[in-house]
This record gives structure tokens, C-alpha cells and sequence, in this order.
């Protein structure tokens, strides 16, 4: 099979944009926790160390709840445009974190972004992440991290492309 | 033969009586397999092996080896040193293929090693050069992961006109073909893929045409989505089948762009994942029942269990509807019970009912055609071409509920096929020794028609001793 016959061809920024960002709510919890689930599933395909707890969705629920409420945090929902309006296709989860050695001192960490299969590519991610930067920015984050399974070299791509390198690295072996 | 009227009295009929037929079938089935095979053993201890070297020039003297090996043939080696492509004019190679397996998914027997797949490639090498007058040799080859086997195959490629992929499991075996085409200069093929592929296309064809449908406007449901139904899918594509009225159903039913497997798909099987987002427009989800309602087309190639399509399952498709069950031994369905249950047109991949989708209709042709046309590979335009030739063959002979295909017995068909492959690669303009059509005709009959001169010849001159008796079985002696 070769490229031509792929589902989503990449096109220009051009083409209006399948989805659309604002700030989650809490009725988009259950459809975000199926969201989130999705995200750490695929994680778990990278890294044995990255297996999904049997309490994760209860979790999730508890994890989102609380970053709704929380100004360190930015809980974006993707919504499909014209008839899925109503739909949560997506999300990202981006974390103000300080830094007390560092400058500069507040960093703004991207710890999930999913969006479905059929809402990606078409500058879907180069959108997603611009305003996810703006909110950051606008709560005074000052360099912007996204946190992925060190084997997930689609995103290592997406992020490299887009100016990101990496500045720390987390090793592990099971104990 | 309308849906409905055929499907009423079965309907009334007992399940009961139904379900004795179905057994009664499988046990026939079973029994038959079990004396196959035992057979298959006593001969495969007698001949040792089916396939040998036979040299193919005089030798009248040890002196002629001054000709065929040193020093002679330093200058052979000299020409070719010069001029690589001279290997397919001055050696074998222009005729001679790699039959390359690692012995991951044999038959249905699984993932049995490269020692234990050997009897099986030297019944296909028996294949290619009984019908397609081609020289196989059986390669299986003791490699784990894909990129071992892909290194494997390039190094050995100076050595064959072609390559012949067998029994590579799924998903690995996609990656494997892509890869090697890209890689090789000489035509690569797995059989799993495209040859069982072309000829589930071949009898598709037909069957729109006997049913009046266009493939552009039917609706298909592709049952299990390994090695064949994917490229059947692709194929699909290719003719013009509108994606969105196609859709795929594995053991998690079916395949959407938002199932909770598709990131994983995304990871593991590339090609999988490519479907899953483009097919199945309208968004069905659930599993067979869910996706077969209004559908024309059913194509399985799934598991060998006669009840993996139930009678309700066609019911509820089109008027009409066509039925590929496909798995071997045993089709998802026994034929009398999709025609009970109002199938216009059921075809299987068993000789012993109608309608035979057989990929030994396909292979043995398409490498006869890509090695006189010297083509450099196997795009899907050859696939399709042959196809098409083997559906037109068909209808040529007259076109029925019953006879779809040509069968194995209809010998005629494969020069024929042989030549359109090659005629293909020519338009396509990656054959490296265009001929005529009628050249390649007869040039392929030729080779055809000498493989069985040459068994015969061999066996009249007790070089291949006759076949000895089967060893006796007492319980059954007695019977007779």
C-alpha cells in the first residue's frame, strides 16, 4: 500500500479546520475520561513500564476533575465543527509547573494530547499546540515541555519540527 | 433466484435437520483431511521430497564440463560481470524463483519454523513448475524479526528472475512485501496477499456482472481483515468501490475509526489502520449483524467454523446477495445453507463445491507473465490485470451461479493469463524485454505445456517410480 492510499491526506493549513479548541468544561468529563484512557493506552503500546492501572478510569475522573478546577492547569476540549459540534473529539492537559533552580521559572508542561484518528494531520496539532502555548503563556509560563513515551517517535517528530528539542531525559528500570 | 422465495422454506425447516446436514458435512470433511494426510506422509517417506535438480543440457562426456563449468564458463562469468543483466540471458535466473518463508503462519497450522514449512514449499515449487513451467526453489529461511528476513531476501536476489513470499504472518508480511519491492529489481510476491486476493476479485467481478451491480454502487462487507481482505479491500478501492459503502469486520467486529483498538492498529498495523479510517462510511459499528444488513457483497476469509456466517446473517442483505466463504478447510458457511438462506451466488475455496476461489488459478500465471516480460515488479495494475483476464475467461465459457471461475481443470486460461500479465507490465513500461502479445502467448504455452511434457517423460522412463499402493487400512478394507 503505498502513501497515496492513506485516509488523511496531509493538506495546508488552508482547509478550515475540522475541530475546534475551548476551555473544558465539567460535562465534558466522562467523554475527556474516555479521551484520556485512549492516550495512556497508546502509551502503554511503547513501554511495558507504562501499563495501564485497572483504576485508571477512575483516576482519570479524579485527575480532571481536579485540573478543571485548578488555575496551575489548562484542560482544553477539541469539539468537531458544523454537524459535530457537540462532539469532544480531543483534548490536551497542560500543567504549570515551577522551577526553582531554572530560568525561567515557570514552565508549562503538555502532559496529554489525543485527539481522534479521524480529526488529526490537517494541522490539527500545529493548531492544538499554538493555543495551548497561548494559554500557557498567558499564565506566565515562560518555556513550554511536552512529556511522551521516549519510543513514540511520531511525537518526537511532531515536536521536533515544531522548534522543540530535548533538554531532560527520564531513564527508568522496575524495581 | 430470489432472496426471499429461496429463504422461505428454510425458514419453517427445524434447526435440527440443518444442523445434522452441517455435522454430517464436517465429519465427511474430517475424514477425508485425516486420509489425505496419512496418505501424504507414506508418499512424502517413499519419494523423499517432490522437487530435484534436473540438469537441462546435453552431457555427453565429462569433456563438455570444459563448457559448462571452468574453463568454459570464465567467460560466461566475464559477460555477465560486464553486463549484470546478462544474468537472465546466460544463466537460469530469467526462470527461477525463491519460494521465501519463515514459517510464521503455515497453512493453518501457525507459526511451525522454517524446517517444518519445507514440505509445503516444495508442494508449491511442484505447482509453479507444473503449471506455470517455472523453476522454484523452496527457501525457507530461519529469521525472527521483519527487517532479518528483508536483508535475507536482498542478498539473495542476485540469484532469481523473482520472489515468491509464503506464509508470513500478519501483519508482518505487508511490511515485508512493500519493503522488498521497493528494494528489489526483480518482481516480488506474496501469495497470501495478492494471488488469493486477484482471484476473490476475479469471481467478484463476475458475480456483479451476473447479478447486474456495479461495483462503483454495492455495498461490501469484508470478513476478517488478515492478509487477503486487506488487499482485496485495497483492490476494491482501486476498481472504484466507494469506500464509505465498504466495511471490514475482524473478531472485534467492526472496524471504525473510533474503536477502542485503532491507536494500536495505528502502531502495529499501518495497514489496517489506513481502512479503518477511510471505510465504513455512516458510521456502523457492532459486529457482523450489524454490518452485513443491506449489503450485496459478503466476502470471508476468516476462520474455519461453518457457523461463523448464520443464515439470518444473509438474510438480512441485500436481495440477491453474494457470499465468498473462503476460510479452508471448512467455509464460514456450507454453501447449501447460503443458498438455502437466498444466496444468488456462493463461491468457497474448496474444489469439491462450485465456484473454487483458488489462488493456484492466479500465481503460477502471473510469474510465467512477469518473467517473460522481464518485469522489475508487481504493481497493483498487474494484480488487477490478471484478474480480469482469469473473470473474462469465465464468462467466455459461460457465466453461471455455478461456474464463476474457471476451474483448475480449464488448463487453457493460464498462457492466456500469462500473457495479459505481461502485456500489462509492457503498457506499464517497467517490462524489460517487451514482446508481443502473441509472443508471450506462445511462449508461455510452451513453457506450460513442456512441465508436463517432462513430468510424464520422467515417469515413462521410471525415473519417478509410480506411485505404490496406499498401506492397508483394515477396518475400511473390510467394508468393500
Amino acid at each position: 500500500m503505498t502513501a497515496s492510499n492513506e485516509g488523511a491526506p496531509r493538506t495546508t493549513e488552508t482547509q478550515p479546520l475540522p475541530i475546534h479548541l475551548r476551555p473544558a468544561r465539567p460535562a465534558d468529563v466522562p467523554a475527556l475520561v474516555g479521551l484520556l484512557l485512549r492516550l495512556k493506552r497508546l502509551n502503554e503500546e511503547f513501554d511495558p513500564l507504562l501499563k495501564v492501572r485497572d483504576d485508571a478510569e477512575k483516576q482519570a475522573r479524579t485527575v480532571l476533575e481536579a485540573n478543571l478546577g485548578d488555575p496551575k492547569a489548562v484542560v482544553l476540549a477539541a469539539e468537531g465543527v458544523g454537524s459535530e459540534k457537540e462532539k469532544v473529539v480531543g483534548f490536551v492537559r497542560a500543567l504549570l509547573r515551577e522551577r526553582p533552580f531554572y530560568s525561567p521559572e515557570w514552565e508549562g508542561v503538555i502532559v496529554d494530547i489525543y485527539l481522534l484518528p479521524l480529526y488529526r494531520r490537517r494541522g490539527v496539532g500545529e493548531y492544538v499546540l499554538r493555543e495551548t502555548t497561548a494559554a500557557l503563556k498567558a499564565k506566565g509560563a515562560g518555556v513550554v515541555t511536552a512529556e511522551f513515551p521516549a519510543q513514540n517517535e511520531i511525537a518526537s517528530r511532531f515536536y521536533a519540527k515544531r522548534g522543540f528539542r530535548p533538554i531532560t531525559a527520564v531513564h527508568a528500570r522496575s524495581l | 433466484m430470489a432472496g426471499s422465495s429461496a429463504a422461505a422454506p428454510d425458514r419453517g425447516r427445524p434447526a435440527r435437520r440443518r444442523d445434522a446436514q452441517e455435522s454430517a458435512a464436517a465429519r465427511k470433511s474430517e475424514a477425508e483431511t485425516d486420509a489425505l494426510g496419512r496418505r501424504a506422509v507414506e508418499l512424502s517417506r517413499f519419494y523423499s521430497g517432490k522437487v530435484e535438480t534436473v540438469p537441462k543440457v546435453p552431457v555427453r562426456s565429462l569433456g563438455d564440463f570444459a563448457l559448462w563449468y571452468t574453463p568454459g564458463v570464465a567467460e560466461v562469468s566475464r559477460s555477465i560481470h560486464a553486463d549484470p543483466a546478462l544474468s537472465f540471458e546466460l544463466t537460469g535466473r530469467w526462470n527461477t524463483i525463491a519460494i521465501v518463508t519463515d514459517g510464521s503462519r503455515v497453512l493453518g497450522l501457525g507459526d511451525i519454523g522454517a524446517e517444518a514449512a519445507l514440505p509445503v514449499m516444495e508442494g508449491k515449487a511442484l505447482l509453479f513448475k507444473w503449471l506455470g513451467g517455472v523453476d522454484a526453489v523452496p527457501l525457507p529461511i530461519s529469521v525472527r524479526s521483519p527487517d532479518a528476513f528483508i536483508e535475507t531476501v536482498e542478498r539473495l536476489a542476485p540469484s532469481f528472475g523473482g520472489i515468491n513470499l509464503e506464509d508470513i504472518a500478519s501483519p508482518k508480511c505487508f511490511g515485508i512485501l512493500e519493503e522488498l519491492s521497493k528494494r528489489l529489481p526483480i518482481p516480488v510476491w506474496h501469495d497470501d496477499q495478492l494471488g488469493t486476493a486477484a482471484s476473490t476479485i476475479a469471481g467478484v467481478l463476475n458475480a456483479l456482472e451476473l447479478t447486474g451491480r456495479s461495483v462503483k454502487s454495492v455495498r461490501t462487507v469484508l470478513l476478517g481483515a488478515g492478509a487477503a481482505n486487506l488487499v482485496t479491500a485495497r483492490l476494491l478501492l482501486t476498481l472504484g468501490h466507494d469506500p464509505h459503502r465498504l466495511t471490514l469486520v475482524d473478531q472485534r467486529g467492526v472496524l471504525h475509526a473510533e474503536r477502542e483498538d485503532v491507536d494500536e492498529l495505528m502502531l502495529r498495523n499501518p495497514w489496517k489502520y489506513r481502512l479503518a479510517l477511510r471505510t465504513n462510511g455512516g458510521g456502523r459499528t457492532g459486529g457482523l449483524a450489524e454490518a452485513v444488513a443491506g449489503a450485496d457483497l459478503l466476502l470471508a476469509a476468516s476462520t474455519p467454523d461453518p457457523n461463523t456466517i448464520r443464515p439470518e446473517h444473509l438474510r438480512a442483505m441485500a436481495p440477491e446477495p453474494i457470499v465468498f466463504a473462503l476460510a479452508n478447510p471448512v467455509p464460514e458457511i456450507w454453501p447449501e445453507v447460503a443458498t438455502g438462506a437466498g444466496a444468488a451466488i456462493v463461491a468457497t475455496g474448496r474444489s469439491d463445491f462450485p465456484n473454487q476461489v483458488n489462488n493456484s488459478l492466479i500465481f503460477p500465471a502471473v510469474f510465467r507473465g512477469v518473467l517473460d516480460a522481464r518485469a522489475r515488479s508487481i504493481p497493483d495494475e498487474i494484480v488487477l490485470e490478471a484478474a480480469r483476464e482469469l473473470a473474462r475467461h469465465a464468462r467466455d465459457k459461460g457465466l453461471s451461479a455455478h461456474h464463476l471461475l474457471p476451474t483448475m481443470e480449464e488448463s487453457e486460461v493460464f498462457p492466456h493469463v500469462a500473457a495479459a500479465v505481461a502485456d500489462a507490465s509492457v503498457r506499464l513500461g517497467i517490462a524489460r524485454r517487451p514482446l508481443s502479445h502473441d509472443e508471450y502467448f506462445e511462449r508461455a504455452r510452451t513453457l506450460m505445456v513442456r512441465s508436463g511434457r517432462l513430468v510424464r517423460a520422467l515417469a515413462r522412463a521410471r525415473l519417478t517410480p509410480p506411485m505404490p499402493r496406499p498401506a492397508a487400512r483394515a477396518p475400511r478394507r473390510k467394508r468393500t
